[in-house]
C-alpha cells in the first residue's frame, strides 16, 4: 500500500516526515505491495515434493556420524572366538581372498585380535555392550541395533563419500541434501539440513561435499554451523554496525526493489525482497539456537559440563537437540577420530568417552520431550574396523584396519523397533552370515521413514534421473516397528 | 510383448478409435521420441541385458517387429493397447517401473501410429545441414541471419519482438556476457553518445579485443575442465596447475580456432613437432582428482581417472553421457559398453599411477610432467648438458689415455690383493648388541634392528633373517642422487618365490611415495633394481630373466653409472653380468627427498609394502662409485679376479688381460678418476637445476598402448574382452588416415562429418549469451537430452562455425549483434505467462551474476580490482578456520595480501575439499566433474554473503569512498553516481530519494555512535584515501553495499 500510494512527486521531507523514523518497526509485508509481500513470503527452503509420497514415520533426522569407522569389535559385536584365537593368522576360509586395504594387504601375518574390554548383556533384551560404552549400555532397550551393515569401499573418503551421496566418487548430493530437496525447510528461520562438526578430532579429513548440493539447487547445501559469534558463514553483520542500521537499510532496499518489481513485475525481484527478510531472521534465530546459556542446569546434568564448550561432540548434541526441536529436517554431526590404526586400546577409549554420554543424553533429552517418537537417530561410520591386527599384536596393543564386510550402526526413534538387533556376523567377525543391510539400503530405509520413497526422489541431469540409492536400495522392513 | 486376448483388443479398438484432430503432424523426433526413451528404452531398448520379451523399440526394425507397431493401424498395434489397456496386468510401462504415461503421451503415440508411425534417427546423430536463414514477413527487425530464424518462429506462433533493450541495460549485459565485468560510467556515457550507425558493433570490436574477454571465457571452460588447484579427494594437496587456465586464456585471446583448441587440449602431444604449449593444453586430461589415500588400490583409481576422462570428453566435446554405458550397454543411446571402453582405450595410454604419493613424504606432481622453465633456468640446463656431453666425452678420452698406462700399472700393482676398496657401508650380520648390528664403514656404527629381527647362519657366519615385517635400518647413508655413480654388493636367499619381496631400499614407502628412491626388489623371484622419481612414470628399472633361485645362496651386484640411463643400470648374478629386461627408462627427475626427510637405508621390509619373507641377506656392500666387472666377481667369491691380480703381467691369458684393463681404466686411472668426479658433480647440479623447475600434469603417450578391456560391470579388477581403441558405432567412422591414437580422435572429433561437436559448442556459446541453450540440456544431446527449441537455427550456427574456420569470436559478434540480443529482458505478463522459459526468445534473458561476476563487479566498482593476467591462483578473503577444521594435516589458508585479495575471481584458489564458500554459495560448479551449466539459484544465504563478506564490506567502503569524492557535491548526485556505477543504469528520481534517505539516516546512526564507524572501517586490508567525516563515509558505505544488494546489481538484466 506504501509503494501504491506513493507520489512520486513527494518531497524528500514528506517522505521522511512520513516512513522514515517507522521503518524499522513496521512489519514488512505492511509496507509493501500486496503482490510484492505475497510472493516474497514465500519458503525459499521449501522443497519440491507438495507432500511426502507417505506418511512419514520421522520428521526429522540427527545422523551421529562416527568419522573414521568405529570398531564393531571392541564396542558391540561380542566375539568370544577371536579372544581364544587371539594371534592365530587369519584364516583364508574366513578371509575368502577379499581385498584388503594397502596398508594391511602386505603384512607377512594377519593375527587375529581379540577385544582387550569386557563385554556384558544390558537391559531386558540383554544386548551385549562392551565396558567402553556404559551409557550406551544404559539405553540399549531403546535401540535398534544392526550388526550386518556392509560396504563395497574400503577406503575412507570412497566409503563416506558413498555414505553420504550413494556414490563412492565425488559429484553426486548428500542424504541430507536429497532430503532438503525433497520436504524442503519445517522451519521457515533455518534451513532444513544442518553440519556439525567436533573439533579437535579430526585424524582423517573431511570434505564439504559430504553436505554438498552437487547438481541440486544450492539452497539444499548443508549448512555448516561452527562455534563462536558466527555459527553460520557471513551471518554476523560487519563490526561497527550501529543498532537498526541493517534492518534500516534493508528497509530501503526494499522500498528500492519494490520500485524496481514494480517496473519489472519480475517474481525473481519480490523472492530477492523474501531472502533478504529470511537473511535477516536467521541473523536472530541461528544466534538463538546456538546460545545454550538459556539452558537449565538439569540439560549439564545430563550432557555433562563439556556440552558448555562449543565444539565438543556434546555441545554438538544439545545443539542438535534444540535443531529438533526447531524442526530441522537432517541434522548431521560428525566426530572424526575413529580410524584406529594402531593404539587402539587407548585411543578408543577417548573417541568413546567423548560420544558415550552426549549420546545417551541426547536419546534421553529427545525422549523426555516427547520428541523421539517422530526424530530418527543414527550412530555409526563408514565401515567396520579388521578383526586381525594391523601392525604389531601384544598383550596390550594392538590396531584394526579398515573392514568394509561387516560393521555395526545402532539407531532409535521414529519408526524403528526399539531393544532390537538386526543381522549377525559369524564367530571370528569378518562377515555377515544373516540378513546383511547395505548402505544403499539403510538410506532407503531412512528415507522411507521420512516418507519419501527412494525410487521417485530424483533429479533429472546428465540425460538421466539420479537419486540418492543410485539403482539400488531395499527398504528394511524387518527394523521398522 | 505377450499378446493381449481377444475381447480386450476389440473393447480398446473402441475406445481408441481415432478422433479428429487438427494437431500439426506427429514428428517422431520432437513428439515420440522422448516419450519413448524415459518409459520403454529401459526394458526395450539398447542394452541387451536388460531387455524384457526381446522387444526393442528404438529401432525402426524392432518397432516393426510382429504387429508392435502396424502403421496407421493402432487398433492392432500391441504398443497402442497395452498402454491404453484397462487390465493392470497388461499395462506399459509396468506399474513397478513407476513410469507412467500422461493422458496427452498416450495420445500422441496413438496418433503417430495412426499417421503412419514414422521413424526417424536422433536428430543430433545426424549431421546438421545448412539451411538457408527463412524468409520473413517483417524485413525491418531482423539485424542478421540468427534474427531472421527466431523471427519466423516469432510468426508462426505469433508473437512479436520485445522492443529494444535501453543503450545501458544493453551495455551492461554485453559487457559481462563477453568480459564478465560491468562497464564503467566513462564506457556508459561514451556509448550513450555515440550516435554513429556502428556504436554497438565498436563496443562488440572493443569487449571482443580486451583480455578480459580470455577471462570471461576461460571462467566457463574451467568448469568444463574441471580445473582445481588441488588433487582432491582425501588429502587435496595443492598441484600448481594454473599454467593450463593461462593457456586457456590465452588461447580465448587470441582467438584460437576452436577446433584447434579441442584438439590441442585432447591430443597436443601427438601433433607432429608438438610445442611446449601445445603439450600444455593436454593439461586438460589430468585435471581430474587424484587420490593419495593411504591403502588404495592403485588400480581402481588408475581406471577411476580413465573414466572421468572418457566423460568429459563425452559431456565437453559430444554432449554425450557416455557415463551410462560404463557398466552396461547405454539405456537411451545407442552407445554400447563396447564402445565405451574403446572410448577409454584412447585416453589410458600414459604411464600414471592410480595412487599419488603422499603430501607427507612426496609432494610430486604425478607423471608423466611437462617442465616448464623459465628462459634463464632453459639456457642454465641446455648449457649444462651441454657440458655434461663434453665432460662424457672427455671421460672417454680419458679412458682411452689411460689405457696407454695400462702396462705401466700391471708391472706396478702390490703383490696382495686383489681388494674392492671404497664401501660405505659394510654390514656383515656376524654381531647383534642392543644398537643393532655393527656397520664397519662410514660414519654410522650401526643398523638398527626394526621389529625384532633377528641374525642366523650366513654366507659368513649370520646373516640377516628377516620374516617380512622386520628388518634392519640404518640411517646417515650418503645421499645419492641419480647423478651418481653407485654400487651394492649383497649375498640374498630367499626362502621361497613369491609375488614380491622388498630385499632393500632407500625410500619413505612404497605406492605411498612413489617408491622414491632406489630398491632391489624379487618380482616373482627375479630381480629387480629400480630407481625411482614416482613410480612407474617416472622410474629406471631393469630385472633379471632369470629367477634368483629359492633356499640357496645367491650373490648379487648392481651398478649404477649416474647417467639416468637403464643402460647405465648392472645387475651381476653370483659375479656374472646377467641378462635384463629393461621396464622402464624414463627417469625424469631425482630420487632423493627434501633434506629432512632422508629416509634410512633399510634392508627387509618397506612401509606397506611386501618385505623378504623368511629371507636371509649377508654382507651388504654399498660404495659410492660404479664397479667393475671384475670386482662383481671378486665379491661373488669367485677367484677370477684373484688368479688375474697374482698372474704376472707376461703370464697372463689375453681374457684375463682384457679384464684387467677394463677395470683399470674403469675404476683405477688417476685421470679417470678426476674425470668421474668431475661428471658426478656436474650431473648433480643438473639434478638440482631441474628439479627445481616447476612441472604440470599432462598426457605423453606410451609407444606400446596398454590392453584395453570391458569391464564387467564397470569394476576394475573384472576385465572382460580385450578391446581396441575406436569411436562409438552410431557416429561416422574415423576417416582411414587418423591414427588410432588421440590424435586421430581429436581429428575425429572436428571432422566435418561429426554431427556433435559443432553443435555442442555453439550450443553452450549461445547459453553464455542467452543464459539456455537452445538445446536445454547442455550436456546431453542424446534421445533424452531436450529438442532443440530452433533446430534450424542451431545447425545454421553450427555449420557457420565451421565454414568460418571455428571462429568463436566472430560466432559471439553475430549473437551480440543480433536483433534477438537486443530486446529487452521486461516481459509482459501475457509473455511471461505464454512463455515463461522464454524459449522462444521474444525477450532478453534476466539473469543473475555468476558468483565470479557478483565479486568481480564489486571490485571493479570499488577500484580495487587488480587487473593482471594470469599467474598462481590466490587466496583472497575467506571466513577464519575452514580449511583446518575439516582438513587433515592442519593446512592453514594463508590469505593472501594487497593485490592477491583484489584479483578476478578465476584466479582464487580452488580447494576441491573445501571450496571457497561465497563462490559455492553462489552457484559456482564444485569441479568435482566436467560442468557445462551452472545453477542459479538465489537464496538468503546469498544475501548473507553480499552484505557482510569482508571482500563485499571493503569493497562497499571504498565503493562509498568513491561515491562521495566522485559523485559530486551532493547526496542526490552521490547516489545516482554509486546507483549508476555498479547497476549501470541511471536511477529514477524516487530512487535517488531513497537512497539519499538511506545515506542520511545511516549517517545520523553512526554520528551518534563514532565508534562504530572505526569498526566498521577495521573490516579487510584496504582504507580509502578519504578526508570525509567517519559518519558520512561509513553512510555511504552502507548505501554502497545496499546499491550492490539491489536486484539491478546482482542481475544482469
Amino acid at each position: 500500500m506504501f509503494c501504491d500510494h506513493l507520489d512520486l512527486g513527494m518531497t524528500r521531507r514528506d517522505f521522511f516526515g512520513r516512513f522514515a523514523l517507522g521503518l524499522g518497526g513496521i512489519a514488512l509485508s505492511q509496507l509493501l505491495p500486496r503482490s510484492l509481500s505475497a510472493a516474497g513470503a514465500v519458503n525459499p527452503f521449501a522443497g519440491i515434493l507438495a507432500q511426502p509420497h507417505f506418511a512419514p514415520r520421522a520428521k526429522r533426522i540427527i545422523y551421529l556420524f562416527m568419522a573414521g569407522g568405529p570398531s564393531q569389535l571392541d564396542l558391540f559385536d561380542y566375539k568370544p572366538l577371536l579372544n581364544e584365537r587371539n594371534g592365530q593368522d587369519l584364516p583364508e576360509s574366513v578371509r575368502m581372498g577379499q581385498r584388503l586395504t594397502g596398508m594391511s594387504a602386505n603384512q607377512a601375518q594377519l593375527p587375529l585380535a581379540g577385544a582387550q574390554f569386557q563385554f556384558a548383556r544390558h537391559g531386558s533384551t540383554g544386548a551385549w555392550v562392551s565396558e567402553l560404552l556404559p551409557w550406551t549400555a544404559r539405553m540399549v532397550d531403546e535401540l535398534c541395533f544392526v550388526r550386518s551393515m556392509h560396504t563395497p569401499h574400503i577406503n575412507h573418503d570412497p566409503a563416506i563419500t558413498f555414505f553420504q551421496t550413494g556414490h563412492q566418487l565425488p559429484g553426486r548430493p548428500s542424504m541430507g541434501s536429497w532430503l532438503s530437496y525433497g520436504l524442503g525447510s519445517a522451519n521457515e528461520n533455518l534451513p532444513a539440513f544442518i553440519v556439525l562438526i567436533s573439533k579437535d578430532r579430526i585424524d582423517q579429513p573431511l570434505y564439504s561435499r559430504l553436505w554438498g548440493n552437487a547438481f541440486l539447487p544450492s539452497i539444499h547445501q548443508g549448512v555448516q554451523f561452527r562455534g563462536g559469534s558466527d555459527p553460520v558463514l557471513y551471518l554476523r553483520d560487519p563490526d561497527g554496525l550501529p543498532a537498526g542500521a541493517r534492518r534500516l537499510m534493508l528497509d530501503r532496499l526494499a522500498e528500492l526493489h519494490a520500485r524496481q518489481f514494480e517496473d519489472l513485475g519480475d517474481p525473481e525481484i519480490s523472492a530477492r525482497v523474501g531472502q533478504y527478510e529470511m537473511a535477516y531472521r536467521m541473523q536472530t534465530s541461528v544466534p538463538e539456537v546456538a546460545d545454550v546459556a538459556s539452558e537449565p542446569a538439569s540439560t549439564f546434568e545430563l550432557y555433562g559440563e563439556e556440552a558448555r564448550t562449543p565444539g565438543t561432540f556434546a555441545a554438538n548434541c544439545l545443539l542438535a537437540r534444540r535443531l529438533a526441536e526447531r524442526d530441522v529436517r537432517f541434522i548431521q554431526l560428525y566426530h572424526p577420530g575413529w580410524d584406529q590404526h594402531g593404539s587402539l586400546p587407548k585411543r578408543i577409549r577417548r573417541q568413546c568417552a567423548d560420544v558415550d554420554r552426549a549420546g545417551y543424553a541426547l536419546v534421553t533429552d529427545l525422549k523426555q520431550r516427547g520428541l523421539l517418537d517422530d526424530t530418527l537417530v543414527i550412530w555409526g561410520g563408514e565401515f567396520g574396523r579388521t578383526n586381525y591386527s594391523q601392525g604389531k599384536l601384544t598383550a596390550d596393543d594392538y590396531g584394526r584396519d579398515h573392514h568394509p564386510r561387516c560393521f555395526t550402526i545402532w539407531m532409535t526413534g521414529g519408526g524403528v523397533k526399539r531393544g532390537f538387533t538386526y543381522g549377525a556376523t559369524d564367530e571370528l567377525g569378518y562377515n555377515v552370515v544373516e540378513n546383511p543391510v547395505d548402505v544403499h539400503d539403510l538410506q532407503a530405509t531412512l528415507l522411507h521413514l521420512m516418507g519419501i520413497d527412494h525410487e521417485r526422489l530424483t533429479f533429472r541431469t546428465q540425460g538421466r534421473n539420479f537419486r540418492l540409492t543410485d539403482v539400488h536400495g531395499r527398504i528394511v522392513s524387518d527394523v521398522i516397528a | 510383448m505377450r499378446r493381449l486376448p481377444l475381447p480386450t483388443r476389440t473393447f480398446l479398438a473402441v475406445l481408441i478409435a481415432p478422433i479428429a484432430v487438427a494437431a500439426p503432424a506427429v514428428d517422431f523426433n520432437r513428439d515420440v521420441r522422448l516419450i519413448l526413451s524415459e518409459n520403454c528404452f529401459p526394458c526395450h531398448g539398447q542394452d541387451a541385458e536388460q531387455r524384457k520379451g526381446k522387444l526393442r523399440l528404438d529401432t525402426r526394425e524392432g518397432q516393426r517387429k510382429e504387429g508392435v507397431i502396424v502403421a496407421g493401424r493402432p487398433d492392432e498395434s500391441e504398443l497402442i493397447l497395452r498402454i491404453f489397456s484397462p487390465h493392470e496386468d497388461e499395462w506399459m510401462p509396468p506399474p513397478e517401473s513407476h513410469r507412467t504415461l500422461s493422458e496427452a503421451q498416450k495420445e500422441t503415440l496413438r496418433r503417430w501410429v495412426t499417421e503412419g508411425a514414422a521413424f526417424a534417427d536422433h536428430w543430433a546423430f545426424i549431421a546438421p545441414k545448412r539451411v538457408e536463414p527463412p524468409a520473413v514477413r517483417d524485413t525491418a527487425w531482423p539485424r542478421n541471419a540468427i534474427d531472421r530464424f527466431v523471427l519466423a518462429r516469432f510468426e508462426s506462433e505469433g508473437l512479436r519482438p520485445s522492443p529494444e533493450a535501453d543503450r545501458e541495460r544493453w551495455l551492461r549485459r554485453v559487457s559481462f556476457d563477453l568480459t564478465g565485468l560491468p562497464p564503467t560510467l566513462a564506457e556508459l556515457d561514451a556509448f550513450a553518445g555515440d550516435r554513429e550507425a556502428n556504436a554497438y558493433e565498436k563496443v562488440v570490436e572493443r569487449l571482443l579485443a580486451s583480455p578480459r574477454y580470455g577471462e570471461r571465457m576461460a571462467a566457463d571452460w574451467l568448469d568444463v575442465a574441471r580445473y582445481a588447484d588441488t588433487h582432491g579427494y582425501q588429502m587435496d594437496r595443492p598441484r600448481a596447475m594454473w599454467p593450463y587456465r593461462d593457456w586457456v586464456i590465452n588461447a580465448f585471446n587470441r582467438n584460437q580456432p576452436y577446433d584447434q583448441f579441442l584438439t590441442e587440449q585432447i591430443a597436443g602431444d601427438l601433433l607432429p613437432g608438438a610445442t611446449r604449449d601445445q603439450r600444455l593444453a593436454t593439461a586438460f586430461n589430468r585435471l581430474h582428482a587424484q587420490n593419495e589415500e593411504g591403502g588404495i588400490v592403485d588400480e581402481e583409481y588408475r581406471v577411476a581417472y580413465v573414466n572421468d576422462r572418457v566423460v568429459t570428453f563425452g559431456t565437453a566435446v559430444l554432449g554425450l553421457t557416455l557415463d551410462c554405458a560404463r557398466c552396461h550397454d547405454h539405456k537411451f543411446d545407442p552407445i554400447t559398453q563396447r564402445d565405451y571402453y574403446s572410448l577409454a582405450a584412447f585416453f589410458q595410454n600414459i604411464d600414471e599411477a592410480g595412487a599419488i604419493s603422499f603430501k607427507g613424504f612426496s609432494d610430486l606432481m604425478p607423471p608423466p610432467v611437462l617442465k616448464l622453465p623459465d628462459p634463464a633456468a632453459e639456457s642454465q640446463l641446455t648449457q649444462l648438458l651441454r657440458q655434461i656431453a663434453r665432460q662424457e666425452e672427455k671421460l672417454r678420452a680419458g679412458r682411452e689415455s689411460a689405457a696407454l698406462d695400462f702396462d705401466a700399472w700391471l708391472v706396478a700393482r702390490s703383490g696382495d690383493g686383489p681388494a674392492v676398496e671404497g664401501a660405505v657401508v659394510t654390514l656383515d650380520f656376524d654381531e647383534l648388541c642392543e644398537s643393532g648390528t655393527p656397520n664397519s664403514s662410514g660414519n654410522y656404527r650401526f643398523a638398527k634392528v626394526v621389529d625384532h629381527a633377528t641374525l642366523g647362519d650366513g654366507v659368513r657366519g649370520g646373516a640377516a633373517l628377516l620374516n617380512g615385517d622386520n628388518g634392519f635400518s640404518l640411517a646417515d647413508v650418503p645421499v645419492l642422487t641419480r647423478g651418481d655413480a653407485f654400487s651394492f654388493s649383497l649375498w640374498i636367499r630367499p626362502a621361497a618365490v613369491a609375488d614380491r619381496e622388498v630385499v632393500f631400499h632407500r625410500s619413505l614407502a612404497y605406492t605411498d611415495a612413489g617408491s622414491r628412491g632406489y630398491e632391489l626388489v624379487l618380482e616373482h623371484g627375479r630381480a629387480a633394481f629400480g630407481l625411482h622419481r614416482h613410480w612407474p612414470g617416472s622410474s629406471l628399472k631393469v630385472v633379471t630373466l632369470d629367477e634368483i633361485p629359492a633356499g640357496e645362496w645367491t650373490h648379487l651386484t648392481l651398478t649404477y653409472d649416474g647417467s639416468s640411463q637403464a643402460a647405465g643400470a648392472r645387475i651381476y648374478v653370483n659375479g656374472q653380468s646377467a641378462a635384463v629386461e629393461v621396464v622402464r627408462d624414463k627417469l625424469g627427475g631425482d630420487i632423493t627427498y627434501d633434506r629432512e626427510k632422508q629416509p634410512p637405508l633399510l634392508i627387509g621390509h618397506r612401509f606397506r609394502d611386501s618385505g623378504f619373507k623368511g629371507g636371509r641377506v649377508d654382507e651388504f656392500r654399498l660404495y659410492a662409485r660404479e664397479l667393475s666387472p671384475l670386482e662383481a666377481t671378486h665379491l661373488a667369491g669367485r677367484t677370477d679376479f684373484k688368479e688375474a691380480w697374482q698372474t704376472p703381467a707376461t703370464q697372463l691369458t689375453p681374457a684375463q688381460r682384457v679384464a684387467l684393463k677394463d677395470h683399470y681404466v674403469r675404476t683405477v686411472a688417476p685421470a679417470v678418476r678426476v674425470e668421474l668426479d668431475t661428471l658426478a658433480r656436474l650431473r648433480r647440479e643438473y639434478v638440482a637445476a631441474f628439479d627445481a623447475v616447476p612441472e604440470v600434469m599432462v598426457m605423453e603417450e606410451e609407444l606400446r598402448p596398454r590392453p584395453a578391456h570391458v569391464l564387467t560391470r564397470g569394476m576394475y579388477d573384472q576385465p572382460g574382452d580385450e578391446v581396441q581403441a575406436g569411436t562409438p558405432g552410431l557416429l561416422p567412422p574415423m576417416s582411414p588416415p587418423s591414427p588410432r591414437n588421440r590424435l586421430g580422435l581429436a581429428q575425429w572429433a572436428v571432422a566435418p562429418a561429426n554431427p556433435l561437436t559443432a553443435r555442442v559448442a555453439v550450443n553452450r556459446l549461445w547459453q553464455q549469451m542467452f543464459e539456455r541453450g537452445l538445446v536445454e540440456s547442455a550436456d546431453n544431446f542424446g534421445v533424452t537430452g531436450s529438442t532443440p527449441t530452433h533446430p534450424e537455427l542451431l545447425d545454421w550456427l553450427a555449420t557457420e562455425l565451421v565454414a568460418g574456420g571455428w571462429n568463436v569470436k566472430a560466432l559471439l559478434r553475430q549473437i551480440a549483434l543480433s536483433a534477438t540480443y537486443r530486446q529487452s529482458s521486461r516481459a509482459t505478463p501475457e509473455l511471461r505467462a505464454r512463455d515463461p522459459q522464454n524459449r522462444l526468445l521474444a525477450r532478453a534473458p534476466a539473469r543473475r551474476l555468476t558468483a565470479e561476476m557478483l565479486r568481480d563487479q564489486a571490485l571493479a566498482v570499488s577500484g580495487l580490482l587488480v587487473e593482471r593476467l594470469g599467474g598462481p591462483s590466490v587466496k583472497p578473503y575467506q571466513p577464519p578456520g575452514l580449511w583446518e577444521e575439516i582438513a587433515m594435516g592442519k593446512p592453514k589458508y594463508e590469505q593472501g595480501r594487497g593485490d592477491e585479495l583484489h584479483r578476478r575471481s578465476l584466479y582464487t584458489f580452488w580447494k576441491r575439499t573445501v571450496p571457497h564458500p561465497a563462490m559455492i554459495t553462489f552457484d559456482a560448479a564444485d569441479r568435482a566433474n566436467c560442468t557445462v551449466k551452472r545453477q542459479a539459484t538465489s537464496t538468503p544465504l546469498q544475501a548473507l554473503a553480499l552484505l557482510n563478506d569482508t571482500q563485499m564490506v571493503e569493497a562497499a567502503r571504498l565503493f562509498g569512498a568513491r561515491m562521495l569524492e566522485q559523485g559530486g557535491a551532493t547526496a542526490a548526485s552521490q547516489a545516482r553516481w554509486g546507483f549508476r556505477a555498479a547497476t549501470n543504469r541511471t536511477p529514477r528520481d524516487t530512487e535517488v530519494s531513497v537512497l539519499v534517505a538511506a545515506l542520511e539516516e545511516q549517517e545520523r546512526l553512526f554520528a551518534d555512535s563514532p565508534e562504530a564507524a572505526e569498526k566498521l572501517f577495521s573490516v579487510g586490508e584496504a582504507k580509502p584515501a578519504c578526508v570525509q567525516p567517519p559518519a558520512r563515509l561509513a553512510a555511504a558505505t552502507m548505501v554502497a553495499s545496499m546499491i550492490l544488494n539491489h536486484d539491478e546489481a546482482v542481475m544482469r538484466r
